[in-house]
């Protein structure tokens, strides 16, 4: 997989810390997932159970955590509970039972402003997009910036540049309604990164588009978290994960979740 | 590249985006055909409200002009007394109230206008010399400087019998008793006007809420707090209260304004007394923006409480 990648030129994406600029250039190599450095666990479930009313649970026992700077693939087969499992991390459900603890802080005990401080450290890429319709695409890919309250003119050029580096330069006036299936995703990408996150959740980001804009996409993930960024994707594409060396794989079947081990 | 075209406007874009009515980056997607209807019902309301309060403001102006009138003015009656001369009678009481400090002028109406002034009891007929007919004294008084017109009266009574001094309080009182009726009842009509207004926004909040559910959805999940919802929510429906303000608000304005020009020269001649009433003087421009103002504000912050109320239930 790495070969196929190889004879393409990838693209490296840093980040200046203090202009929160992003600049690019390309540079030839294989993707490969940062290797993790524990300093904290971004995500840590302890035993989380989720029901749905009174019948039987829909996620049971589940642990697992996330570090940061890692790249996760989370995988199922459908009906599997993938989304459920995000919505659980980006706190659209509350487990049933178990302990959700983001950033260090346990999500039983938080406030709403504290829920919205959290999110703000996750960019969410959704299955349907979710983006605005009656917004232009610079303004979806912007929103998260504006609702923190930022002046535009300190992210105008940050926004523009990111929807050139997703390849939405031209479309930046158009409305997701003109959009295509593959430029919708790259601008539900380019919004979940804007606010350059340190957690990325994408479900099923690939799920809409060719394969070569699936590898596009990849690379664009691959470089996040180069720049910093963990990364959970869910996906049941087993051909996408085994274009990321080194990526560790949470697998969802029989309503439990198996970690594999990562080969870094 | 797109890039180097403006991002959003030209100067004038940026200038009219700085106000709120023109220029808005609206997160609430707009319902064209809501909205219209929402802004026209806001009008009819606005219109109806900027009447009443004008209608009330120009009541108590009235009023209030009147009661100054009546109070810088006292009338002296002298009945005819058997034995007695009345026009002896009338000497001795101007003499007297001239003779009075805060009195500016004293006129004695002669028989004629006295009689002039019964004519829509009595009749114009000749038989009407024969009666008895009171004499008036009009006495205009320096309101900064009034005299104390119970003494005034006593001493009048004691020198001329049959005079007696009238300082119309009985009037000014119904007056000012009218005018205060009135405009109670036009403050508690203004105020249903404006309950209504708010509960008609209340509830296209609500409808706005459920139709913009996803946005909400996502808007929160992008890390926006309730709070920036619900400025959104608040700022959307607060220019459509003062665009509905304004449309009802400037045609309570033409109507004054037509009312006014109409009174004014029905037939080339200026009504009397009509068109001496401050129709669309400064004051009624004042109450009616007053009114947009309050409508905007009103709309603004039930939009803001629904939301808050509301959006608990949506998360």
């Amino acid at each position: 997989m790495a070969n196929q990648l190889s004879c393409c030129n990838g693209i490296e994406i840093s980040f200046d810390p203090h202009h929160a600029l992003t600049t690019l250039k390309k540079v030839e190599g294989s993707l490969q997932a940062f290797p993790y450095r524990s300093v904290g666990e971004l995500v840590r479930f302890e035993n989380v159970g989720l029901r749905y009313g009174v019948g039987a649970e829909t996620l049971t026992d589940v642990s697992f955590s996330i570090e940061p700077q890692s790249f996760q693939f989370l995988t199922g087969a459908s009906g599997t509970g993938k989304t459920t499992l995000l919505r659980l991390i980006m706190q659209a459900l509350k487990p049933t039972r178990g302990t959700v603890v983001l950033f260090g802080q346990d999500t039983s005990l938080l406030e709403k402003d504290g829920l919205t401080a959290l999110r703000r450290r996750m960019g969410i890429v959704f299955q349907d997009f979710r983006l605005l319709d009656h917004l232009t695409t610079y303004e979806n890919v912007a929103l998260p910036l504006k609702v923190q309250g930022r002046d535009e003119v300190t992210y105008r050029a940050e926004v523009t540049e990111l929807l050139n580096w997703v390849g939405l330069g031209e479309l930046i006036h158009a409305k997701p309604p003109i959009l295509s299936g593959g430029e919708k995703q790259r601008a539900s990408i380019a919004r979940a990164l804007v606010a350059q996150p340190e957690l990325l959740l994408a479900d099923e980001p690939t799920g809409n588009v060719d394969p070569s804009l699936a590898r596009r996409l990849l690379r664009l993930f691959v470089e996040m978290n180069r720049s910093g960024t963990a990364i959970l994707i869910a996906t049941h594409d087993l051909g996408l994960m085994d274009q990321i060396d080194g990526a560790r794989r949470l697998v969802l079947a029989d309503r439990r979740l198996y970690v594999e081990a990562s080969d870094v | 590249m797109s890039e180097k075209r403006p991002l959003r406007y030209g100067m004038f874009g940026a200038m009219m985006r700085s106000i709120p009515l023109f220029g808005r980056d609206p997160l609430v997607a707009a319902d064209q055909v809501t909205d219209r209807a929402l802004v026209a019902v806001i009008a009819i309301l606005t219109f109806l409200a900027a009447l009443t309060a004008s209608a009330a403001q120009l009541t108590a102006a009235t009023a209030m002009r009147w009661q100054v009138m009546m109070a810088s003015e006292v009338t002296v009656q002298l009945k005819p007394q058997a034995g007695r001369s009345i026009d002896a009678d009338i000497v001795r009481a101007s003499d007297i109230l001239r003779g009075t400090g805060g009195i500016t002028s004293v006129k004695v109406l002669s028989r004629e206008e006295s009689a002039k002034l019964l004519e829509p009891w009595l009749g114009s007929a000749s038989s009407i010399e024969s009666l008895p007919i009171p004499r008036l004294i009009t006495v205009q008084i320096d309101t900064r400087q009034p005299p104390d017109l119970t003494s005034v009266g006593k001493m009048l009574s004691d020198a001329v019998p049959g005079a007696s001094l009238d300082d119309h309080r009985t009037w000014t009182k119904r007056l000012g008793h009218l005018s205060d009726l009135f405009l109670t009842a036009s403050f508690g009509a203004l105020l249903l006007v404006v309950m209504t207004t708010g509960l008609t926004i209340v509830f296209a909040t609500r409808g706005a809420m459920a139709g913009n559910r996803e946005i909400i959805e996502v808007l929160h999940f992008i890390g926006a707090d309730d709070r920036y919802i619900a400025g959104q929510f608040q700022s959307h429906f607060a220019v459509l209260g003062v665009r509905g303000g304004l449309l009802g608000g400037g045609a309570a304005l033409l109507l004054a304004l037509t009312l006014k020009f109409s009174m004014m020269f029905p037939d080339g001649l200026p009504f009397s007394g009509i068109s001496e009433m401050p129709i669309l003087d400064w004051q009624t421009v004042f109450v009616t923006f007053g009114v947009i103002m309050l409508v905007g504000i009103v709309a603004g912050l039930a939009s803001r409480i629904t939301v808050y109320r509301t959006i608990g239930m949506l998360a």
